[in-house]
């Protein structure tokens, strides 16, 4: 019995020992690759003057679609705000998709609606739409509003593709604070790549404790709740330094849903958005990439590192473990439904690497994390483990991880430095210092649970509460939005 | 005290006389957390510095931009009556006297004079210019646009560009062919501007791709220099370079170059499918219409956006010829062929929404509905 302890304490060790390099190893590369693009693109773009997308008559045509679901609170502010974003060639099409509460209602008042004949083109299955309205004053003639039944987000927006007009489709969560200049960024390479583009995200921001006036954002602020701030981190290291590093590769398998603008001849190909996966947004981009790989023509999934979508994270840890459960049952739903490009030379880049990536790195990790931390507490609870040896191994992890956050703080900071004041800095550099011991416990555990949930069969949506971005002046009433996303 | 020493002791000792009797991936822990502890103290140090440095910098240029803009703020309410030459002489030994060699107090003027040149016309541009090139300001940029960084070269066309230094046409033009896009773009752009006698000469050379981003920065340029001679861009629809056919026809679609028209039907068996797409854009906003039977003639094997595109200038061209063939397109097995064939009827202005309404009373529900969307005013096309 002693035996096949040290026997398995050893292959225990070694194993978990040469995943943490492998791992460790893929992040650094990721890195170098991220600064690589951070760089070219910062100076590519230092030269852009956006003003000529913004008047040319030849920039492609967007359909911004916004699904709705009881947001009866916020709707004429999004809208309003959707309605003022600085393009030419674009329309707005928001879903109802069937709320429970007055948000049609509101619009339809608001907005001077009336119902048009118009004969929707069932290209993308969806459930019945009710009706397609307009509003009479020709000041929101780019407005749309697609009453429907019920479907869940999914639903909804293949509901607004089967109704949209333009080449492009940007998809987007409505209640998202968009930068006024999103739309003149996201849509920029499609006209500047060699290939065909057929999809393209921003970063996605997080905007608890920032001021927001009218729907814009009006100043940028360091969350004070410190779930949120570790969320930041998060954020900077996943947006500005994996996402641009896959960009590079052209092996970008997820563009955000809160904000994403897709070729939509390519989406209806596909047959749009998949509604069985809570796990959308990843879902679509594999498929579409898969198809282009099937056709055999070049193409390209482009991420570019400006702030244009500000988002309010979850500041309760209840509803955080919500979303990342969510997160994990659609990474895991969207790689079954995709096995087969599990090292699969057809897709190259998507299968040889991207997919495995995901499978061994983002899957896979918290699991032998998991099973790891498990392990270990069984040996130190039988005394067989080697104290100093555990210390220096975990150690070696806490400070990579530091130093990896440290890194994407740099990032931030020859980018765009949304945080400008000192204070701000220093949080996040504490926030780097405590995230391993705090924050990312907590996500294997959701992660975990997450696993649990898909294997049990329990996959809902859970429900999401947002607290809304007005909570910084103190004479307002804080609102408090109950969304079922 | 002793607590922090023990440790200091332990680590000193870890990597000084123990490091080498560790299992190895023990030893390779140790030297990944000295690593990672080496690099988080540089990275805080750098991060500090480099805020430090910027606040300093902001501090600085903030400084001299007021002191700068004011200079300029009067030389811009001076007396409309005094000749460019006397306001010259009067700001001259002032702005000379500014420390130029600084690096900040250089790039703010430049900056300054550059926004304030592109912000007014006549004597106060002028006064600018004169300025600029005393300052040797102008000598400035030439040297950058000759700088072997691509970055420092755009910084310099755009300069000259922007001062309208029209002597710098010549070192430009051997940058409208460049490997680097970027460079290309602008030295391209600047060409435009600034080649006196014959700004479109780098087309004819032109064997690098004019990326659709660039083609939208040139047509803006060239639709919106009122100064420019434009030429018949006909002339470059037979050019080996796609890219370059691509430009010019959006171009002639602009002006509306009717010359163009043979040339342009022509496009229609071109290789490029977005050439074709184009050609069938410009034949129905001329109203070409004897292009329509060369449209007829390939439209059966186009894919469906090129078809959809043919049905639209059909309309547009709303000769009366092809009624029958647009009536035909409503029993098409696709409703978006159906939906254009339906506008394409209706944009006849003499009997197009009465033959829709007659169509509407003999076909299907799914027709029906269709021809009730493209009669609905309020939905635009």
């Amino acid at each position: 019995m002693k035996e096949f302890l040290a026997t398995f304490e050893t292959f225990f060790n070694n194993g978990i020992f040469y995943y943490a390099m492998f791992v460790m190893g893929s992040y650094v590369v990721l890195t170098l690759l991220s600064a690589v693009e951070m760089n070219g693109y910062m100076k590519k773009n230092s030269y852009v003057n956006y003003r000529e997308i913004l008047v040319s008559p030849l920039a492609p045509s967007v359909s911004i679609l916004a699904p709705a679901y009881n947001e009866e609170a916020t709707i004429i502010e999004n809208i309003r705000s959707l309605l003022s974003l600085h393009y030419g060639n674009y329309e707005v099409i928001i879903i109802n998709d069937g709320s429970k509460d007055n948000s049609f209602q509101r619009m339809f008042d608001y907005y001077q609606l009336e119902k048009v004949d118009f004969a929707v083109n069932y290209q993308i299955q969806c459930k019945e739409i009710r009706g397609v309205y307009k509003s009479k004053l020709p000041s929101f003639s780019k407005l749309t509003v697609v009453d429907k039944v019920n479907g869940g987000k999914s639903d909804a927006l293949n509901a607004g593709i089967n109704v949209a007009a333009k080449d492009l489709i940007l998809c987007i969560d409505v209640d998202c604070i968009v930068q006024e200049d999103a739309l003149l960024k996201l849509a920029k390479p499609y006209l500047e790549e060699k290939y065909q583009v057929i999809a393209t995200g921003g970063v996605v921001r997080i905007a608890n404790s920032c001021r927001v006036e009218d729907g814009k954002l009006v100043e940028v602020n360091m969350p004070k709740n410190l779930w949120p701030r570790f969320q930041v981190l998060e954020y900077i290291r996943a947006f500005l330094m994996g996402r641009m590093a896959w960009s590079r590769l052209n092996g970008l398998l997820i563009i955000s849903g809160a904000m994403g603008l897709f070729d939509k001849n390519i989406v209806i190909k596909v047959g749009g958005y998949d509604d069985s996966t809570v796990g959308e947004d990843m879902e679509l981009v594999v498929r579409m990439r898969r198809y282009m790989y099937e056709q055999d023509r070049r193409f390209k999934v482009v991420y570019i590192p400006d702030p244009l979508c500000w988002t309010e994270a979850p500041g309760d840890l209840q509803i955080l473990g919500r979303q990342r459960n969510r997160w994990t049952r659609g990474t895991i739903e969207t790689l079954w439904m995709h096995k087969d490009l599990f090292f699969n030379p057809r897709y190259g880049i998507l299968g040889m690497l991207s997919y495995p990536y995901w499978f061994f790195f983002e899957w896979l990790a918290p699991i032998i994390e998991f099973l790891g931390v498990s392990i270990f507490i069984l040996l130190a609870l039988m005394g067989n483990i080697n104290w100093e040896f555990s210390l220096i191994l975990i150690s070696m992890v806490y400070f990579f991880s530091l130093a990896l956050s440290t890194v994407a703080i740099l990032f931030e900071e020859m980018s765009y430095q949304q945080y400008t004041k000192g204070g701000d800095l220093v949080k996040l550099l504490l926030a780097a210092f405590l995230e391993p011991i705090l924050y990312h416990p907590l996500t294997v555990y959701w992660s975990i649970k997450g696993n649990i949930h898909k294997f049990i069969g329990k996959n809902n949506w859970g429900t999401m509460t947002r607290k809304g971005f007005k909570q910084e002046t103190p004479s307002d009433e804080v609102r408090q939005q109950t969304t079922t996303i | 005290m002793n607590f922090f020493q023990t440790i200091f002791n332990y680590i000193r000792e870890t990597y000084t006389d123990r490091l080498f009797y560790f299992p190895s991936n023990i030893r390779i822990s140790l030297l990944i957390i000295l690593f990672c502890v080496i690099a988080v103290l540089e990275l805080y140090l750098y991060i500090s510095f480099r805020r430090a440095q910027q606040i300093k910098r902001k501090r600085d240029e903030a400084k001299w931009k007021e002191y700068i803009d004011n200079m300029l703020a009067n030389l811009v309410i001076f007396d409309e009556s005094d000749s460019t030459e006397d306001i010259v002489n009067h700001f001259y030994p002032k702005m000379s006297k500014l420390p130029l060699r600084n690096p900040v107090v250089n790039q703010v003027l430049t900056i300054e004079i550059l926004t304030y040149h592109k912000n007014f016309t006549g004597k106060i541009q002028e006064v600018l210019s004169i300025l600029y090139r005393r300052l040797n300001l102008d000598k400035k940029s030439k040297k950058k646009i000759n700088n072997k960084n691509w970055e420092v070269k755009i910084e310099g066309i755009r300069e000259a560009n922007e001062m309208r230094i029209t002597e710098m046409a010549g070192e430009i033009i051997k940058y409208t062919d460049d490997e680097n896009g970027l460079l290309r773009m602008e030295a391209q752009a600047a060409y435009i501007k600034l080649s006196e006698q014959y700004p479109f000469r780098f087309l004819d050379r032109a064997q690098e791709r004019i990326l659709d981003w660039h083609q939208v920065v040139l047509f803006e340029i060239i639709t919106k220099n009122k100064k420019l001679t434009i030429p018949s861009f006909s002339h470059w629809l037979r050019s080996s370079n796609d890219t370059v056919v691509m430009l010019c026809l959006k171009l002639i679609d602009h002006f509306m170059q009717f010359d163009a028209a043979e040339e342009v039907q022509r496009l229609l068996k071109h290789h490029n499918p977005k050439v074709v797409k184009k050609s069938v854009e410009i034949i129905g906003k001329l109203e070409l219409a004897d292009a329509e039977k060369h449209m007829f003639e390939v439209y059966f094997d186009q894919p469906e956006d090129i078809k959809l595109d043919i049905l639209n200038s059909l309309g547009k061209i709303s000769s009366g010829n092809y009624n029958d063939f647009l009536s035909s397109r409503i029993y098409s097995s696709d409703p978006k062929i159906k939906m254009e064939a339906l506008y394409a009827i209706k944009r006849n202005p003499n009997y197009g929404e009465a033959k829709l309404r007659e169509i509407y009373k003999q076909t299907t529900l799914e027709n029906q509905a269709l021809i009730k969307h493209v009669l609905d005013h309020r939905i635009k096309h």
